[in-house]
């Protein structure tokens, strides 16, 4: 803890100054007496004034929550010694906007009592913000002196990207292994009938068909699909966004990452993520609730890093991209690496699906409404538009999504895209 | 708090220096005197407080010399009183600015403000009783020296406190 001489003892030298000048010049002693609060107020600085002894504790109602949602920070102050006057200071970061209280404040505390002070900070986008750090100034009882010291303590906030409900999602072409919601042709166990045959021994009973038995004239059973799960990868474009600073593609990207994640788990399907960029970074396909936790984590850590290098989708191992695997790419279609690479994905003979999130409408957004503005979105719109006919042409089923509607629209779009594309195939 | 207390110190300085003498060049030096506070108030600057103060020292100067007024012990420990509260009041209130104020911090001031005053009465009575034996002992030719020694050690403060200033 540091301590210093406030400006206010410089205020009070310089009053000090004057007065003994006009008491010379005017010779009118009895001024000086007007001096001597002064003087007693600084001559407390020549005291040894022992370290302000308080403890300071910081708690946040949660500490991961959506984006648009708040958090209400709580600043506990409890003084071993008086505090006169005690100024407090949240350091906050840009992307937080505080909409209950202040992030600054002045406490006065007796010796043995707790001050609180609390403040409602609201995100409005995905992140891990760090709020480590309180700032806490003590004055002296005459504010001639301050003590400062800067409280840092581990404690981040995630916001989570906010994910739309999606009821139709593309279904995977290939399934695995694992009991799912999907009805795999193959026959086994499972509700979906499929056709019949004749009794073997070993049949149960109950699988056996009396209405084909009895016409048939011998026992037949039903035969039923499996149900099994897929494996779905999501791969998000981190080489390129744009945007305005709040709201980027790469934004709308990781929203609709962490909707489809969090439909298909809830499907018992098996998510993985590749984040591909200048960095690539990778979440293994799993289940359940905690691995969403997991995707989302990586999700808040997106960004875009730039590189000039190539990035091989060899780097990902093959337990991030397992064979059969159904490939969503998410992306705003500005760097051709990403293409590139998702054509790799198709030659390799993944099931893959092309999410493209405009850039366009985000971009028109931060233009003026400048006509040379205007028809330069409407000559990119239209480039844009004949480079989704040429990937299609390639067999590649890509959607367009425009950020500002509904995800749900885009993802069925996506099915019915597929589904031309594979008959093309 | 943040408005009031400086308000009402700079109108208690204005007073007194009106009580002492009660013409028209005073009345404009105050006048500015309390317009320099307000700006203090409404700026984040401190030296229009510090300006605001030597106004109205210069002030209350001017209207002792001006009026040949006799000397006023209490009278002109009011006023440094004053003139303290209202330096201190507007660097608690530059603290608030924008800050979220605890409930006590009124209380706990205006205590240390009554506090203080008892303690700076107590001493200028001290202060008092001391000097009338000391001036018959001391002789006439050391006042200049002790003047002057004075005034370097306000000096030496200055130089001293400038070199640890922090905001």
């Amino acid at each position: 803890m540091t301590w210093r001489v406030t400006p206010l003892a410089l205020s009070l030298l310089t009053v000090v100054g004057w007065i003994v000048s006009l008491a010379v010049l005017t010779a009118r002693a009895d001024l000086l007496v007007v001096a001597v609060p002064l003087a007693l107020g600084l001559a407390t600085l020549a005291r040894r004034a022992a370290l302000p002894d308080y403890t300071l504790v910081r708690r946040f109602s949660r500490d991961r929550l959506l984006e648009g949602e708040s958090v209400t920070v709580e600043v506990e102050v409890t003084a071993r010694s008086t505090i006169p006057l005690m100024e407090l200071l949240d350091p906050l970061t840009e992307e937080g906007a505080v909409i209950t209280g202040k992030p600054r404040a002045v406490l006065a505390i007796p010796q043995g009592e707790t001050a609180r002070w609390s403040y409602e900070i609201r995100y409005p986008i995905r992140g891990i913000h760090d709020l480590g750090v309180v700032i806490a100034r003590v004055h002296d009882r005459w504010g001639v002196r301050t003590w400062e010291r800067r409280h840092v303590e581990q404690s981040r906030i995630r916001v989570h990207p906010r994910t739309a409900p999606l009821r139709s999602l593309p279904r995977p072409l290939r399934t695995q292994t694992s009991v799912g919601d999907y009805v795999s042709p193959l026959f086994g166990e499972g509700i979906e009938p499929g056709d019949i045959r004749e009794f073997v021994p070993g049949d149960r009973v109950r699988q056996v068909n009396w209405r084909a038995s009895l016409r048939l004239g011998t026992l037949y059973v039903t035969q039923h699909h499996r149900e099994r799960n897929a494996d779905v990868v999501l791969m998000l474009d981190t080489l390129a966004q744009v945007g305005t600073p709040l709201f980027t593609t790469l934004d709308a990207g990781v929203r609709a990452a962490s909707s489809l994640a969090a439909a298909y788990l809830a499907r018992k399907d098996r998510v993985g993520l590749v984040i591909y960029g200048g960095l690539i970074d990778w979440v293994r396909p799993g289940s359940g609730p905690s691995h969403h936790h997991r995707l989302a984590d990586s999700l808040l850590r997106a960004d875009v890093v730039f590189t000039y290098v190539a990035k091989d989708l060899k780097l990902v191992p093959p337990r991030v991209l397992p064979a059969r695997a159904f490939v969503i790419a998410l992306t705003p279609l500005l760097d051709r690496r990403f293409t590139q690479a998702v054509l790799d994905l198709i030659a390799r003979g993944f099931d893959v699906a092309v999410l493209v999130v405009s850039p366009v409408d985000l971009v028109r957004a931060s233009l003026g409404p400048a006509p040379i503005d205007q028809l330069a979105c409407r000559l990119w719109t239209l480039e844009r538009r004949a480079r989704l006919a040429d990937l299609r042409r390639h067999g590649l089923p890509v959607v367009e999504w425009d950020p500002a509607t509904s995800l749900e629209a885009a993802v069925a779009g996506l099915d019915r895209r597929r589904h031309r594309a594979v008959l093309t195939r | 708090m943040r408005w009031m207390a400086p308000l009402a110190f700079a109108v208690v300085l204005f007073a007194l220096t009106l009580r002492t003498a009660f013409i028209e060049p005073l009345i404009v030096i105050g006048v500015a005197a309390l317009a320099l506070v307000v700006v203090g108030l409404l700026l984040p600057w401190r030296w229009p407080f510090v300006a605001a103060a030597c106004l109205f020292l210069t002030g209350h100067a001017l209207a002792l010399w001006g009026m040949d007024a006799p000397v006023d012990v209490p009278g002109g420990l009011g006023f440094g009183l004053a003139l303290l509260f209202l330096l201190h009041s507007a660097h608690a209130g530059r603290a608030m600015r924008g800050a979220s104020v605890g409930a006590r911090v009124l209380r706990e001031q205006i205590v240390g403000w009554v506090r203080f005053a008892v303690v700076a009465l107590l001493a200028a009575m001290l202060a008092m009783g001391l000097a009338a034996p000391l001036s018959g002992v001391l002789p006439a030719a050391l006042a200049p020296l002790l003047a002057a020694a004075s005034a370097l050690g306000v000096v030496t403060a200055v130089i001293l406190a400038a070199r640890r200033v922090g905001r």
